[in-house]
């Protein structure tokens, strides 16, 4: 798993990359599409926002829908995924849009939503 | 002074990690607080005779431990332990053993429904923005902290509706008087201004259409009179 799971990792949507350069983060978005290399994929966030998740081995299973990475952002503002849940929409649809405004409000309150 | 929160206060880890502890009680922003719930995803688990041990993630800090004692009259079966990679509800008192925090769960769900996660965050900052809002104003702490969103853990929430005390001087004073009015049609909008002399009309006709817009009062016989909803 990595040490990666130890230290605070901001929830962010692809606006905040640029922000978080280095730093490990959680980002929850839809898997837009999958490298044939099974190495890379892209999400996109609450806003439509595309992010490129890289992995340094490849995909062992089919992956859909919504999911949460946690991982560190790179220098080209894409996220080294360290590891990866699917959010379970089994009974409800995961609102995605929603969750984004969430996101706006624990940033603008860190007071009050700290991590770390 | 003792501030002692009833209720069960949605916080982080980062939040738990950083109470304050005092003799035997924990403080966030001055208010004791006991019973918390958090939601976060399931890391490990490990099941041993008289608990299981959970280490939960909620990306805040590093995961945090938390205890289920399992009864150990059930014949098995009662207390299956929740896999890794879950993402679960806890509901919990905090607990400090050799400067380690923890968390002893009175309930571990999964979640179901992956928005309940979202609820819960903003719930934190509600709860956590209406706790510093009672240090400042040095009055009471608020009857419920959560809404709907735990209300399916079996009570523990509270359920109760968040208190609004938004209403300006001016709102509370024509409330009060539709209030006490003990007339069928209640009151016009021609008898507020006799009684409240010290506003325009138009002002009692903003604070008559706030009320009513928040649900507080309700036109009658026509737009000029007005009942509360609260009326005996």
């Amino acid at each position: 798993m990595g040490d990666l799971h130890e230290v605070p990792r901001p929830r962010i949507a692809t606006g905040h990359l640029a922000q978080h350069i280095g730093r490990p983060v959680c980002f929850v978005g839809r898997v837009e599409k999958i490298h044939p290399t099974g190495k890379l994929f892209v999400l996109s966030d609450g806003e439509g926002k595309h992010t490129t998740v890289e992995l340094s081995e490849p995909l062992e299973e089919e992956i859909s829908g919504v999911l949460e990475v946690v991982g560190r952002v790179t220098n080209q503002a894409t996220i080294m995924c360290m590891s990866y849940v699917q959010f379970r929409e089994d009974k409800s649809p995961f609102d995605l849009e929603i969750y984004n405004e969430a996101l706006k409000i624990i940033h603008e309150f860190p007071e009050y939503f700290p991590f770390g | 002074q003792r501030i002692r929160s009833q209720n069960i206060v949605p916080c982080t880890v980062s939040q738990l990690l950083a109470a304050e502890q005092v003799d035997e009680t924990f403080r966030i922003r001055d208010v004791e607080i006991s019973q918390v719930t958090i939601m976060g995803i399931v890391r490990h688990a490990e099941k041993a005779p008289t608990n299981i041990l959970y280490k939960v993630d909620d990306m805040t800090a590093a995961p945090m431990d938390v205890r289920q004692w399992v009864d150990t009259d059930e014949a098995g079966g009662e207390n299956v332990v929740v896999p890794p990679g879950t993402y679960v509800k806890v509901a919990g008192h905090l607990r400090s053993f050799q400067n380690k925090k923890s968390l002893v769960a009175f309930k571990i769900m999964p979640l179901e429904n992956m928005n309940e996660f979202t609820t819960h965050l903003l719930e934190i900052v509600n709860a956590h923005m209406i706790l510093r809002k009672n240090l400042t104003s040095a009055s009471r702490v608020p009857q419920s902290f959560s809404s709907a969103g735990i209300g399916d853990m079996g009570g523990y929430g509270g359920g109760g509706s968040l208190p609004v005390n938004g209403l300006t001087a001016h709102q509370s004073q024509v409330l009060n008087l539709i209030k006490n009015c003990p007339v069928p049609e209640g009151m016009s909008l021609q008898e507020l201004k006799l009684q409240l002399h010290n506003m325009s009309m138009s002002t009692i006709k903003q604070a008559v259409e706030f009320l009513s817009s928040e649900g507080h009062i309700y036109s009658t016989v026509d737009d000029d009179h007005y009942k509360s909803t609260d009326a005996e």
